[in-house]
């Protein structure tokens, strides 16, 4: 019997350690070889062909190694990058991950400055001096996506260029029974609400102190001070007004994307890479774009820089493991495949887009090439990394805290309160 | 009398031998004797589930205890010991005390409801012709269905400008409810559809149970002058006892971890902590905020909530089964 239950034992141990983590997620192999392990997430525009060609062409520049995909469930790839971090098993090289709470913990290598060379904004996202995600690409965050016929029906002849002329193109749309708001945030994707708050906070709060979370951090300003209620208080009064239609809060981002094109709203405020996604799936009315108005009309840009790939600290081989991310990300063809599916601005020296880009797309990187023409350019609320950015998790609970602000269930004044509160449970 | 029962009862009758078992040893091999050569090759079969057991229940379940008294956070090393500081936290976090309340609204409704829909539908399909096959296999689709795609599918009925609004405006509601968008709605829509998926598992109990009704027993009532209702309040309530326990313990646990369907549809709103019920919190406590220490303590809480309440509960019901 003893000789049995030994058996059994071992015979056990051995199926279940197959599973459990016996083999490393990448293994360096012989003769300089190495298999590493990467996680990409998937979209209707980065589905997997894409995925699979942009792996194959940095390979090819990078002999020696093999890649891995790994495709998380949902778009939330920092949450997914995490659930693998507590199991032991974090990818060698993430696509587009949050580094924050990574860096910090020492699990991400960092990038030399040689090997940034090639990059617009080689210090952007920086943790502590250091850069642990390739800033590969610009998003302008939000862009104000428009209906042409809806604003030529209700007698709209300029885009607004103030955020009382904002106002006033609102109340036209309401008066032709036009919802002036597309909102989505539904589901999963309660990070799509964020928009409107992300323009007045870029507005009325970064363009005065551009390095306003790090003073939050260091406790010098809060979010119940003036410039930062005010900014909430604006989304409250759109809401407030009828100009965003709390309805679109169950609507997921496809499903709100969707109501745009199907003209259920007039101006869309959107993250940049809507544009390409507006040429690709052109809908029966032209589209416009322009950036979200401050109160005297000076220009704001609000953009986040980054989005690369980052490499675990703990890769089969961190240094191939870079070369390899660095020629992902720095690949012309990988580009222009981002740039045409995702509507990416690459901040890559020297890159030029593809001469066939629609016009959503140009009207896009035009806001953007304006505000750095302008100096105008600020963070993103919410969608900073590095040592500026919001602690983990406060930026879902602000998403979910803004849908309050619109159906009314907190007032600006308790908006702010709620996120000071959030901040310190998060940094505790 | 079959040769069997014969048997059986022969051997129940006759006496122990004196000396009780170390005496009756000496006869004839002990049963840890003769089941000796036997145990090894039945390990064979109960160590690997046993292990598994131990692998991805027991230890975790320890490994989240010892969690509950730290401040773990894999993304804020070290580790410190804290006692039960999560614990007197938690006793007095709106956010936690909002997502029990939550999910305490959620199991009730879907324990009450589909215990009653199911009871009710169970009866109406006690029938066996195929028109009423066929409607019990319909009735437990959802039970089959993962709940993601359940979510997915109640998401597109339920959303402002979805199927079920849309129908109400075509019947002249202009303003249809915001199930999903509304806070003051959202935590109802989703016991209702949890309710929905669940309704089939409870008609299913409920009929093998009907079925199991002794019709002597009925006949015998209605001989006696009892109506439909006294038939069902006096002999079918009573002889179905034993499913209202499954059907009672099996949803309370089931709207206790309610989360597959927050994540898809709501993802704890609209606004904050809206739908969040206690597994929900947990994961967005644990992965988004990286407070593994105390979403352990939470874990915690409600392994202890689901476990008494569900051993209350089924110890309760139990005693109102009756034996035939």
């Amino acid at each position: 019997m003893r000789r049995s239950m030994i058996f059994c034992l071992v015979a056990t141990l051995a199926a279940t350690g197959c599973g459990v983590g016996a083999e490393p997620a990448a293994a360096p192999s012989a003769g300089g070889k190495v298999t590493l392990t990467f996680l990409v997430f998937e979209t209707p525009n980065l589905d997997a062909k894409f995925w699979d060609a942009a792996i194959a062409r940095a390979s090819a520049k990078v002999p020696g190694v093999t890649i891995k995909k790994l495709v998380t469930p949902n778009v939330d790839r920092t949450g997914y990058a995490k659930q693998l971090d507590a199991s032991g098993n974090l990818p060698d090289i993430l696509q587009s991950v949050n580094p924050a709470g990574f860096a910090q913990a020492g699990k991400l290598a960092a990038f030399t400055g040689e090997e940034l060379k090639n990059f617009i904004a080689p210090t952007a996202g920086a943790v502590d001096g250091k850069i642990y995600q390739l800033p590969y690409n610009t998003q302008v965050i939000p862009v104000i996506y428009y209906n042409k016929d809806a604003f030529a029906k209700a007698g709209i002849t300029a885009t607004p260029k103030t955020y009382k002329e904002l106002l006033d193109v609102s109340a036209k749309l309401k008066a032709k029974g036009v919802t002036p708001f597309v909102v989505g945030g539904g589901g999963a994707d309660t990070w799509a609400d964020m928009y409107p708050l992300t323009g007045t906070i870029a507005t009325d709060v970064y363009s005065k102190t551009p390095d306003w979370l790090t003073r939050r951090a260091a406790g010098s300003v809060a979010f119940k001070d003036a410039d930062f209620t005010k900014a909430a208080q604006k989304v409250a009064d759109l809401a407030e007004q009828g100009y965003i239609d709390p309805a679109g809060l169950s609507r997921s981002y496809a499903d709100s994307e969707q109501a745009f094109r199907d003209a259920k709203g007039a101006m869309y405020p959107m993250g940049s890479w809507f544009a390409t996604s507006a040429d690709n799936t052109k809908p029966p009315f032209e589209i416009g774009a322009f950036p979200w108005p401050s109160d005297d009309g000076a220009p704001v840009t609000p953009t986040f820089t980054g989005g690369g790939t980052s490499v675990s600290a703990k890769a089969a081989d961190v240094d191939l493991a870079k070369k390899w991310a660095l020629a992902f990300d720095e690949d012309k063809e990988n580009n222009d495949a981002f740039v045409k599916a995702d509507g990416s601005i690459p901040a890559i020296k020297g890159y030029v887009p593809p001469s066939d880009m629609g016009p959503v797309y140009n009207a896009t990187v035009a806001i953007y090439q304006q505000g750095m023409k302008d100096g105008s350019i600020v963070n993103a609320f919410s969608q900073e990394t590095g040592d500026g950015s919001l602690p983990p998790g406060l930026a879902d609970k602000a998403a979910l805290a803004v849908q309050d602000l619109i159906t009314g269930k907190k007032s600006a004044a308790e908006f702010s309160a709620y996120l000071d509160d959030q901040w310190t449970k998060a940094t505790q | 009398m079959t040769d069997i029962e014969h048997r059986v009862r022969a051997r129940a009758a006759t006496p122990p031998p004196r000396g009780g078992a170390r005496a009756a040893g000496r006869g004839r091999p002990s049963r840890r004797a003769r089941l000796g050569p036997k145990l090894g090759r039945l390990a064979l079969f109960v160590l690997p589930g046993l292990l598994a057991y131990v692998l991805f229940v027991l230890i975790p379940i320890v490994m989240t205890a010892y969690y509950g008294f730290t401040n773990r956070n894999p993304f804020n090393p070290p580790t410190r010991w804290v006692g039960l500081r999560n614990y007197t936290e938690l006793a007095t976090d709106p956010e936690f005390l909002q997502s029990l309340g939550n999910t305490l609204v959620i199991t009730v409704i879907v324990t009450l409801l589909a215990n009653a829909g199911g009871l009710l539908i169970a009866m109406l399909l006690d029938r066996a012709t195929a028109l009423y096959l066929t409607l019990r296999g319909m009735f437990f689709t959802p039970v089959v269905l993962s709940s993601v795609v359940i979510s997915v599918i109640w998401q597109a009925v339920l959303r402002d400008d979805g199927l079920l609004n849309s129908a109400l405006r075509g019947l002249g509601v202009e303003r249809p409810p915001g199930w999903l968008s509304d806070p003051g709605i959202a935590l109802y829509s989703i016991a209702w559809i949890i309710t929905w998926q669940m309704l089939g598992f409870c008609v299913v109990v409920y009929l093998a149970a009907l079925q199991g009704v002794p019709r002597e027993l009925q006949e015998a009532a209605a001989i006696d002058g009892c109506g439909p209702m006294a038939r069902f309040r006096n002999v079918t309530w009573p002889m179905i006892a034993p499913a209202l326990t499954i059907n009672t313990v099996m949803l309370l646990i089931t709207g206790f971890k309610a989360y597959d369907q927050i994540q898809v549809i709501t993802n704890g709103g609209p606004g904050t902590g809206t739908t969040a019920t206690m597994a929900f919190h947990v994961v967005q406590t644990a992965f988004n905020g990286n407070h593994v220490g105390y979403s352990s303590a939470m874990a915690m809480v409600m392994l202890l909530l689901v476990a008494s309440v569900s051993v209350a509960v089924l110890r309760t019901l139990q005693r109102r089964e009756v034996t035939r």
